[in-house]
């Protein structure tokens, strides 16, 4: 009767570890459309209305043990950002002189509201569930194909930029956090040309690494991260140039490039509403990410600044 | 070994999909000291703890294949290492059937690290490409040391929610007759 049992329970870890290693193998190997992926696509699909539900319920729990872990924090940020407006006070006055200048030189070009978030066609979307641990830094929005979302669609906040589409579900999308491992994104520093790739430090939810800016370019701490408009690679997302992700914090001096840590600026812990910018069929961002899908490959994010596949949204028309 | 009843497993579900729905809605939500509580990894190991290796090892794997479906994860990792806390944490019991007010901390401490370090070697395995730094080494004692401050509510939560559907262990009730006895049996007190 021991032997028995002891047998029993044997076979059944076995039996799961086995099904386990089975299903990691066969779903690691597979495409995106596999039959494994479409299996979590559907049942996304199912439990994306009880996410919802669940999530609604529970903000206010949620916004609760939020507000306390913000008030620890709140008070040096408060001396901080004093410190900022007085000096964002000095540079609105020379920004406003420039912006007329540039809105009048884009309208003699014709560039005027091209390239605007609006005609990204956002939609507005809800986070209803986030990834626990420090390897996956995903959320689960409630919008998905019926929407008019795709994968590799940019996804921004009120702050800044917060990650692109991976996965899509009729009625829900998983977005890739700028801290995760596989989002990489083209950016520059403040009003610089040169451009690098900002790519996540692992297990470091908080920190960013801004990559193969040229040697000789000049960093400072403070100064804002922004997208360029530029793909690196063939399968990257175009997000429209001049978005927000971050601030320099420090610049590491390397032998052959530049790189420096950036801080996001979108709250990622605390993520609630998104909006996932379209690009609708036919309109000029849409054009875009097609002809940079379209570029050849080959040109990873390593092969450096000057490897980029430009489909600079702001060189083309 | 006496199947375990239908109530029981009902119980289980019902924990598992609701501690499931609250991780990623609102518990991944809130960080502590940069990071965020994986009551996952605590809800298995209690339940092999309270219920014994085959339902912990069912419950890991379970519990596991949801997290990955919920959360568009890579299928089998998180079900291959909870099977493995919760029949760990389950032996525990059988072995040793430990007392100690202090077991629920050392056992949710341990399926904690369990979870974090297998995760960590299992992506290493797929190919993430990330280094070895002291911020993950960081990242992985922080959330050890989170996940144990929330192992004894926990430990309450799944304790009482199983305990009206758990058969009644011999080892157990020896005890508490001990307990409430002296070690003798009513008959032989003077």
């Amino acid at each position: 009767m021991h032997d028995k049992t002891v047998r029993r329970r044997r076979a059944l870890l076995v039996l799961l570890v086995v099904l386990s290693l089975l299903l990691l193998t066969a779903y690691f190997g597979e495409a995106p459309s596999g039959r494994l992926h479409s299996v979590q696509r559907g049942f996304l699909t199912v439990v994306s209305p009880i996410q919802d539900g669940a999530n609604k319920a529970l903000k206010p729990v949620r916004d609760l043990f939020g507000g306390i872990t913000d008030t620890f924090h709140a008070k040096s940020q408060r001396n901080e950002l004093r410190k900022q407006v007085d000096k964002l006070h000095r540079e609105l006055v020379n920004d406003q002189a420039e912006k007329r200048s540039y809105r009048e030189l884009l309208t003699m070009f014709h560039l005027d509201n091209q390239l605007s978030v609006a005609n990204y066609h956002p939609v507005t979307a809800t986070v209803v569930a986030k990834t626990p641990n420090i390897w996956y830094s995903t959320v689960t929005i409630d919008k998905g194909e019926a929407a008019g979302v795709h994968v590799n669609d940019p996804v921004i906040n009120g702050e800044g930029l917060v990650g692109k589409v991976t996965q899509v579900a009729s009625d829900g999308a998983q977005v890739s956090l700028i801290t995760d491992s596989s989002v990489g994104v083209s950016a520059r520093i403040g009003t610089s040309n040169a451009t690098g790739i900002v790519q996540p430090k692992v297990g470091d939810p908080n920190d960013l690494l801004l990559q193969y800016l040229p040697a000789n370019m000049q960093a400072n701490r403070g100064e804002w991260v922004v997208t360029s408009g530029t793909v690196a690679s063939h399968n990257d997302s175009l997000y429209p140039p001049g978005i927000p992700i971050g601030q320099v914090t420090s610049v590491n001096e390397e032998s052959a490039y530049k790189s420096v840590n950036v801080h996001p600026v979108a709250n990622l812990h605390n993520l609630d509403v998104v909006q996932v910018l379209t690009a609708a069929s036919g309109s000029l961002p849409s054009n875009l990410a097609h002809l940079a899908s379209t570029l050849p490959s080959g040109q990873s994010p390593g092969g450096g600044p000057t490897g980029e596949a430009l489909a600079s949204t702001g060189a083309v028309r | 070994m006496t199947p375990p009843s239908a109530g029981l497993l009902a119980r289980i579900g019902a924990l598992s999909v609701a501690l499931v729905l609250i991780q990623i809605g609102v518990v991944s939500e809130i960080p502590l000291f940069g990071v965020n509580v994986d009551l996952s990894p605590l809800l298995v190991a209690f339940v092999g703890l309270t219920c014994g290796s085959t339902l912990g090892a069912a419950t890991g794997f379970a519990v596991g294949l949801l997290v990955d479906l919920a959360l568009l994860q890579t299928l089998g990792v998180t079900s291959l290492i909870f099977t493995l806390i919760g029949y760990w944490s389950g032996r525990l019991r059988e072995l040793r059937d430990p007392q100690a007010a202090l077991t629920p901390l050392l056992v949710g401490a341990a399926a904690s690290a369990v979870s974090l370090v297998g995760y960590s070697l299992i992506e290493f395995l797929l190919g993430v490409d990330a280094p070895v730094s002291l911020e993950l080494l960081r990242q992985i004692v922080l959330g050890v040391v989170v996940n144990t401050i929330a192992s004894l509510p926990m430990w309450a939560l799944v304790r009482r929610t199983l305990e009206g559907a758990l058969p009644d262990d011999p080892r157990r009730r020896r005890r508490r007759r001990a307990y409430a006895t002296g070690g003798l049996s009513p008959l032989s007190r003077p």
